[in-house]
């Protein structure tokens, strides 16, 4: 029989390598016809980085979209990228770009004072045109401007500049630290169909609000929300590489074997994007890239709790996953012990280490677990205070 | 005309549907040699004889590369972080994955590649695998590394985040829940695999086309294993086919960088797809036990978390991703009071890296899970809990950060007028503004004051 | 060996037992088919062989002698793409791009049996349902096959160089300055 049954997530995701220091650097030119080059280093890998920036640039010079050509191409003309990871191509290469495309602006500014005699300070780009604020008639085209620095004053019209959020170093003892660029946020509800004789999910729809910030481009955006959904099915419901972890048995070689979403699995999509701006992101933008993938698997495992009345903790919830846990609702029915309700006990390191998970801090659990039930005989010696924060093996103190 | 927030095409668009664009594969050079490696065929154990003499003398056999050829074997994708290098490039007398790389031969075509590979000779003394990251400290398990099973963060073997009184919450709350979530390891599997083409210039320079999505970072390592400065290499690339944080690896391109300056001619390594799944990095697996201290009206008082992230047979990104996935252990919710330590197991699975969502996928899934537990355990409406506790602004993070733009209630809001899920007036009015009034409750009013009442006691 | 590949005859040297997608790629110098997995598995090696989509990784050099080879290469008249190209562009059926030489080949010979009535998404599920991408989600690939199938064009210059407006099928919420 079939059951259908709804799910919520909520995450959040930082943007920028965890604990900062990541930074990235462009340097753009003006050719004498006034269109504009781009070196930089992030690398596009399909998420569409080298259109977002080139929207980021055109608006931060004031130039038309199709005047700018971007090259990400070799690290002999482009300058340093950390990389693209960490969710850091829109917001951390997204501000290089965006900060080069405001220094060659200005060095655009002060060829075209000297031309127009007028205060640079007194100047807009706008179109392709330096124009005097408030007087648009009075105006150069960037093509003019950059012929003049070219040809009537020999230089160039360049600018470079780079961006970071400086390291953070955690304290060791309580972890503070300021670890990331910005926050993105995400909700998924996810719906699916439970088949109880077959154990087979089937996510009929999800529905996933992101606030990235601001849409560089909303399609690209999209985009993310879809192909994220797509790998967060295949997280929650196909996708393994060991199918019989911690053992290696049954590795698959091929996509025969190792099940990714296919165009069959795709559901109905509700994308809605929200725009909650980050002071420090380009335009107000944060980050979607990674989160993408990240909201569907708990969403669809409560769809599947919902659905079926069993939860579902170690992903991805394959049919063999669900019909175990459909056979063994009773014996892995959570347990009480006075205001503890205690999910899980038989996957629990204190049920499958031999010496109770000695060594570990423990998530603190009552007294009655402590002492004694936890998996073996060789039960260890010295079982930590849970909220003993000093204990830790091979420290130096 | 305002570009940003209008929707161009992709700006390679037509590239892409004409088949013009030149993906690293797609490059082809004269005299150019294939690239075919030999991976260890066991899980864990000593190599005690390694002989490659009848592939070298294969016809059409340009150069074979073991561990004696690299400047630097062992180079740590993070040692420039301070995390000590472990892995070596090529096997040298032990191996700790099955998949590990032992030896790679460069030849005229893949198949001659494939023939003298499989022409080298090579024997093991097998040990038993540890598999099990739940069995770390166990004494009776073998020991992945001389060290021992789990990474070194000085000054503990974990990392942690300590806010808050937990004891207090612990104490203070009606009811604790507990649960254990274990996400498996699963493959990046973009549609391309690695590949890399190392071409030896005249001027003894390097040039490398590679599929790495950092190439400054793919640069640096491959400068390291051949003993240069960034002089030397030119690295070519920024157009990939698909990624998923896969291909920060650079599994490929020290291999085929060292082959072309060994035969002096220009090689091409792309994986197989049987390599994807098998030898290279995966996204790891993890075990999260959760136990949080609830109160009957729906808050969150506490969470003590304990994870431990199987790193696979090295330690690779992993004290990185498993420190991350610990400053994300909150998730989207303000937790005034928390205790997390997150552990890095070594294992003799293959060496597991960065996915999409490097550290944090995990614990969402975990935190998220947990979440719908607690709200079926209370009979509040799981929208309902987390739009109370969710984060808002002027909140403090885990690690201390004040959030300025949070969006928890903003996204959830949106996803249940979607959902046409009916709440409450005061949850349907919430703004992720300050907090004040009944969303402010005691434990909530000074989160730092509680935090360094803590830290200080 | 003769091969056509493109409407032209082409003289390889490869052996019988070969793969096509070798022969491509490899000595014709036709690199839109992928070796995505050369197992069968993935379908970005996909060519048309006398209009059906097929696997160029499986399949041996003689087992096409004689027959027409299409690539995208080969799609189109003179640099005009075709719907199933302008739609893909336009619509954003790629996002890495690998798999798209492939898609668009299944596509292709889908909408071509359908004499322009348009193609259901069963029958898109069932002929390229083999076919994996690892980012679109597959929606926006739907979609361009949808439209590309109702004959829909598009002004590609235009969409080049400006855009279009945002907001078509997203909500977008403005949430700044609630504080």
């Amino acid at each position: 029989m079939r059951h259908r049954g709804r799910g919520l997530a909520a995450i959040e995701y930082p943007t920028g390598m965890n604990l900062g220091g990541d930074p990235s650097q462009a340097w753009i030119k003006i050719k004498p016809d006034g269109r504009v080059d781009v070196f930089a280093g992030t690398v596009d890998i399909g998420q569409g980085s080298r259109t977002v920036h080139t929207q980021i640039v055109a608006d931060a010079l004031g130039v038309p979209y199709d005047w700018v050509t971007m090259d990400v191409s070799n690290t002999d003309s482009s300058p340093l990228c950390t990389g693209t990871f960490a969710s850091r191509g829109t917001f951390i290469g997204g501000n290089a770009v965006r900060v080069a495309a405001e220094k060659t602006r200005e060095a655009l500014l002060a060829i075209a004072a000297q031309e127009m005699e007028v205060d640079p300070n007194d100047l807009e780009v706008v179109d392709g045109e330096v124009r005097v604020k408030g007087t648009p008639t009075q105006k150069l085209g960037v093509d003019e401007v950059a012929g003049a620095a070219t040809y009537a004053y020999g230089t160039i019209v360049t600018g470079s500049g780079g961006w970071m959020k400086p390291a953070s170093e955690p304290d060791p003892e309580t972890g503070e630290c300021d670890p990331h660029a910005a926050i993105s946020y995400a909700a998924c509800v996810a719906e699916v169909e439970v088949d109880d004789e077959t154990g087979e999910v089937v996510v009929t729809k999800l529905i996933q609000a992101y606030d990235v910030g601001k849409a560089i481009n909303p399609t690209m955006v999209e985009g993310q929300i879809e192909g994220g959904g797509a790998m967060g099915i295949g997280l929650g419901l196909l996708e393994q590489a060991y199918p019989y972890y911690p053992t290696l048995e049954h590795r698959g070689d091929r996509f025969g074997h190792y099940l990714m979403p296919a165009l069959k699995d795709t559901p109905e999509y509700v994308n809605l994007i929200i725009e909650n701006p980050s002071a420090d992101g380009p335009f107000g933008a944060k980050a979607i890239g990674e989160m993408a993938n990240n909201a569907q698997p708990p969403a669809i495992g409560a769809a599947i709790h919902d659905a079926v009345g069993v939860w579902i903790t170690e992903m991805p919830a394959t049919p063999e996953r669900v019909l175990r846990a459909l056979d063994e609702r009773e014996q892995r029915a959570p347990r009480r012990d006075g205001k503890w309700l205690i999910f899980d006990d038989d996957i629990s390191i204190t049920a499958v280490s031999s010496n109770g998970g000695d060594g570990f801090i423990h998530v603190s659990l009552p007294a009655a677990d402590v002492s004694g039930s936890g998996g073996g005989g060789a039960a260890g010696p010295r079982r930590p205070d849970p909220g003993d924060p000093g204990v830790a093996r091979g420290s130096p103190a | 005309m305002k570009a940003v927030g209008a929707r161009f095409p992709r700006y390679d668009g037509l590239l892409h549907v004409t088949g013009r664009t030149r993906y690293v594969d797609d490059f082809k050079v004269p005299g150019m040699l294939w690239c075919r490696t030999l991976r260890s065929s066991i899980d864990s154990g000593r190599i005690t004889r390694l002989d490659t003499s009848r592939a070298e003398a294969l016809d059409g056999v340009y150069a074979v590369l073991t561990h004696e050829d690299p400047d630097r074997n062992v180079v740590g994708h993070l040692e420039d972080l301070g995390v000590p290098p472990d892995m070596p490039l090529l096997a040298e007398d032990e191996v700790r994955h099955k998949g590990q790389l032992i030896a790679a031969v460069a030849a005229e075509s893949e198949e001659r590649a494939q023939q003298a590979v499989d022409m080298i000779e090579v024997d093991y003394e097998e040990r038993q695998p540890f598999l099990d990251i739940r069995k770390a400290f166990d004494p009776d398990q073998p020991q992945v590394t001389p060290d021992g099973n789990v990474y070194f963060y000085d000054p503990y073997d974990h990392c942690r985040v300590r806010k808050g009184d937990v004891d207090w919450a612990f104490e203070q709350a009606d009811v604790i829940v507990k649960g254990c979530y274990r996400p498996q390891a699963i493959e990046q599997a973009p549609i391309e695999t690695q590949a890399a083409l190392a071409i030896p210039e005249a001027d003894g320079k390097m040039t490398v086309h590679s599929t790495t999505q950092a190439m400054y970072f793919s640069m640096g390592i491959v400068a390291k294993f051949l003993g240069v400065s960034l002089n030397q290499i030119k690295f070519v690339g920024g157009t990939v086919g698909g990624g998923f944080g896969g291909k920060v690896d650079t599994a490929v391109e020290p291999i085929a960088a060292l082959l072309a300056r060994k035969a002096r001619r220009p090689v091409k390594y792309r994986s197989t797809r049987e390599e994807e799944f098998l030898a290279l990095w995966t996204r790891a697996p993890w075990h999260i036990e959760i136990a949080d201290a609830v109160s009957r009206d729906g808050w969150i008082l506490g969470r003590r978390t304990l994870t431990l992230h199987d790193a696979g047979a090295y330690t690779g990104f992993s004290a990185y991703g498993a420190m991350k996935h610990l400053h994300h252990s909150a998730g989207a919710y303000t937790i005034p009071n928390v205790f997390m330590n997150s552990y890095v197991v070594y294992t003799n699975h293959v060496p597991t890296s960065a996915m999409r969502g490097f550290g944090v996928t995990s614990v969402s899934f975990a935190v998220e899970t947990h979440m719908n537990r607690i709200a079926g355990e209370l009979g509040i409406s799981p929208w309902e809990l987390r739009l109370k506790n969710g984060n808002r602004i002027g909140d403090l993070t885990p690690t201390r950060v004040k959030l300025e733009d949070p969006s928890t209630v903003p996204t959830i809001l949106a996803c249940a007028d979607a959902a046409g899920v009916e709440l409450p007036s005061e949850y349907a009015q919430m703004t992720p503004g300050e907090r004040s009034g009944e969303l402010l409750p005691e434990h909530l009013e000074d989160q730092l004051g509680k935090a360094d009442a803590w830290r200080n006691r | 060996m003769r091969l056509m590949v493109n409407g032209a005859e082409q003289e390889v040297d490869s052996g019988p037992l070969a793969s096509l997608l070798h022969v491509l790629r490899e000595e014709l110098d036709i690199t839109s088919p992928k070796a995505g997995c050369q197992q069968g598995g993935c379908g970005a090696c996909t060519v048309l062989v006398d209009g059906k989509p097929q696997r160029s990784c499986l399949t041996p050099l003689a087992s096409v002698e004689g027959a027409m080879i299409t690539t995208v290469e080969g799609l189109g008249d003179a640099g005009e793409l075709t719907a199933v190209q302008q739609a893909f562009y336009a619509k954003y059926g790629a996002q890495c791009g690998y798999c798209t030489s492939g898609m668009m080949l299944a596509a292709t010979a889908l909408i071509d049996a359908t004499n322009g009535d348009g193609v259901t998404r069963q029958e898109i599920e069932e002929v390229m349902g083999g076919h994996l991408c690892r980012c679109t989600g597959y929606v926006k690939i739907i979609e361009a096959v949808e439209a590309a199938s109702r004959g829909e064009t598009f002004d590609l210059e235009e969409l080049r160089r400006a855009g279009t407006a945002g907001g078509e099928e997203t909500m977008i919420l403005d949430t700044g300055g609630q504080s």
